[in-house]
């Protein structure tokens, strides 16, 4: 009975850290898928989140779940920045230009985040730090219960935005066929504007929640979420947003699982075991080429 | 022909370069509103080319496309769409991962308050209906030319430009294809048409061109085209 409990644990653990993980690469997906473009510095943008959500929150002493409606609003004008004067004018001129600009930008972002908040590590705490509630019969923390929900909540509005709304069709539209899309009258650079807006929206959220959770954080914190974001796209298969909610799923499960069996040592080399196995198996990734 | 038409689309001294080469010498052409006009020639001679000019989506050009007297030549492909021109390019271009209908709406992107109705598109292309909801990627090659057909008409185009629509469809759906393209006529539509096919199409045609590495080499109606010797030893085979 006792290693039911155990494994239920674990999981809800694993479904909370996959949470992260899940916004992360939703948000590259959407990037790549539109733009064909890979975000190198989207884990700096997850760090931006971070710090947004606990400067706000140390200006206002606000509850840091509701600072979520800064933090996206901003990542997205951030989002919007760094495609219109970044990306834009090098699109469609190589990849070698496209990558050493978002490399860039790692380190840019990174040392201007150090200016303006110094490089201590950070942590704020939840008002909601102490509360335990009972899920299945399993303990877990409230704080992991609103995380796990928001994200949900998040992905349902992004669906609902791909599929019903006329832009969201035109971004999907352009994320298929672009020059097919221009033919039927679409602005695809503003679509670009968009789906880097978005994209960014959602690694702001992912900091909101990294810092809500209790996390620590440092200017610095975002390169290994966004190495393992990269794995999960990999994993999913580029461009498929399903396959970046399972591979997250799949990490955050597997990572717990990692540590509590083999020991924390393990925990960030796992990911990377399972994306060598899956790409030896399927070199597509989980859900082939592209998906939207 | 009929007398004075109205002239719709006029490219004059089109030049086009990929890199620094040319590979459209001035280029003229035009069509006037209630016509089928067919641009012929070989693979290779700068068919696709020509119309990818036409619709902004080559930006390294000299000369002038004109739609309803209005400068088309320097706008980009999105904004071109809302002037009236609707193209089905050669390799459809349809959106794989959406369904029929989803592809349909994407139709009426450039002028929404001007769509034509499901209907009257399903009249004219009933295996669409009974496909609606299947992806545009399942469909088989004809069911994809019909569906590219259907989505460039939503707009409700005074011109519709169609690149090679009987590229890779076996001879009765080319036919059906070619038919269709001048039922669409007879209704009012102008329609500018680049095929191979040359028998047929100039068949439905009121004028043609013949394009050649790059340049116009002849222009004229149909019937010279067809009964010139030249013609039908280059593109006739006889």
């Amino acid at each position: 009975m006792a290693g039911v409990d155990v494994v239920l644990q674990v999981l809800i653990w694993g479904l909370y850290a996959g949470c992260i993980y899940i916004l992360l690469a939703t948000g590259l997906n959407l990037i790549f898928g539109v733009m064909k473009v890979v975000n190198f510095a989207h884990g700096e943008l997850l760090m931006l989140g971070a710090y947004i959500t606990f400067t706000f929150y140390a200006l206002s002493g606000w509850n840091p779940y509701v600072l979520l409606g800064a933090s996206v609003p901003l990542l997205i004008i951030v989002g919007i920045i760094i495609e219109r004067l970044c990306f834009r004018p090098i699109l469609g001129t190589g990849k070698l230009n496209e990558i050493f600009i978002s490399i860039g930008l790692i380190y840019i972002v990174q040392n201007a985040a150090a200016i303006v908040w110094t490089d201590e590590w950070r942590i704020i705490h939840s008002p909601y730090e102490r509360i335990t509630i009972s899920v299945f019969g399993v303990n877990m923390p409230l704080d992991y219960l609103i995380i796990i929900i928001t994200t949900a909540l998040i992905l349902i509005g992004l669906h609902l935005f791909l599929r019903r709304t006329r832009i969201g069709k035109a971004m999907r539209a352009t994320s298929q066929n672009r020059n097919g899309a221009m033919l039927m009258g679409i602005n695809v650079e503003r679509m670009d504007m968009l789906s880097f807006g978005i994209g960014a929206g959602f690694a702001g959220a992912a900091g909101t929640l990294w810092v809500v959770s209790g996390q620590v954080f440092n200017p610095y914190m975002g390169s290994i979420p966004a190495i393992k974001a990269f794995a999960i796209v990999i994993l999913g298969g580029l461009g498929s947003i399903p396959g970046a909610i399972i591979g997250g799923l799949v990490y955050g499960i597997a990572e717990n699982f990692a540590i509590f069996t083999l020991g924390g040592a393990w925990k960030d080399a796992i990911s990377f075991i399972i994306l060598i196995l899956v790409l030896i198996v399927r070199p597509t990734g989980l859900f082939g080429e592209s998906a939207e | 022909m009929t007398g004075e038409n109205t002239r719709l689309l006029e490219v004059s001294n089109l030049s086009v370069f990929y890199s620094g080469l040319q590979v459209l010498w001035d280029v003229s052409l035009s069509v006037n509103s209630g016509e089928i006009v067919t641009i012929l020639g070989a693979n290779g001679a700068g068919k696709t080319t020509l119309v990818h000019s036409i619709f902004g989506l080559v930006r390294d050009r000299k000369g002038k496309v004109l739609f309803r007297n209005a400068d088309i030549s320097s706008i980009p492909a999105y904004k071109v769409v809302k002037h009236g021109l609707s193209l089905v390019p050669e390799r459809r271009e349809l959106f794989p991962k959406m369904t029929v209908i989803e592809n349909l709406e994407i139709g009426g992107f450039p002028r929404q308050e001007r769509v034509v109705g499901y209907d009257e598109i399903f009249t004219l292309f009933p295996v669409l209906e009974e496909r609606k909801r299947q992806l545009a990627g399942t469909l088989s090659g004809g069911e994809q030319q019909m569906l590219a057909i259907a989505r460039a008409l939503i707009s409700r185009p005074s011109l519709l430009v169609l690149d090679e629509p009987s590229l890779g469809l076996s001879p009765l759906l080319v036919s059906t294809v070619l038919d269709t393209v001048a039922t669409l006529n007879k209704s009012g539509l102008s329609i500018l048409l680049v095929e191979q096919n040359v028998q047929h199409a100039l068949e439905i045609s009121q004028r043609g061109y013949i394009l050649e590495n790059g340049r116009i080499i002849r222009g004229g109606s149909s019937d010279d085209l067809l009964h010139d010797d030249q013609v039908r030893a280059a593109y006739l085979g006889i």
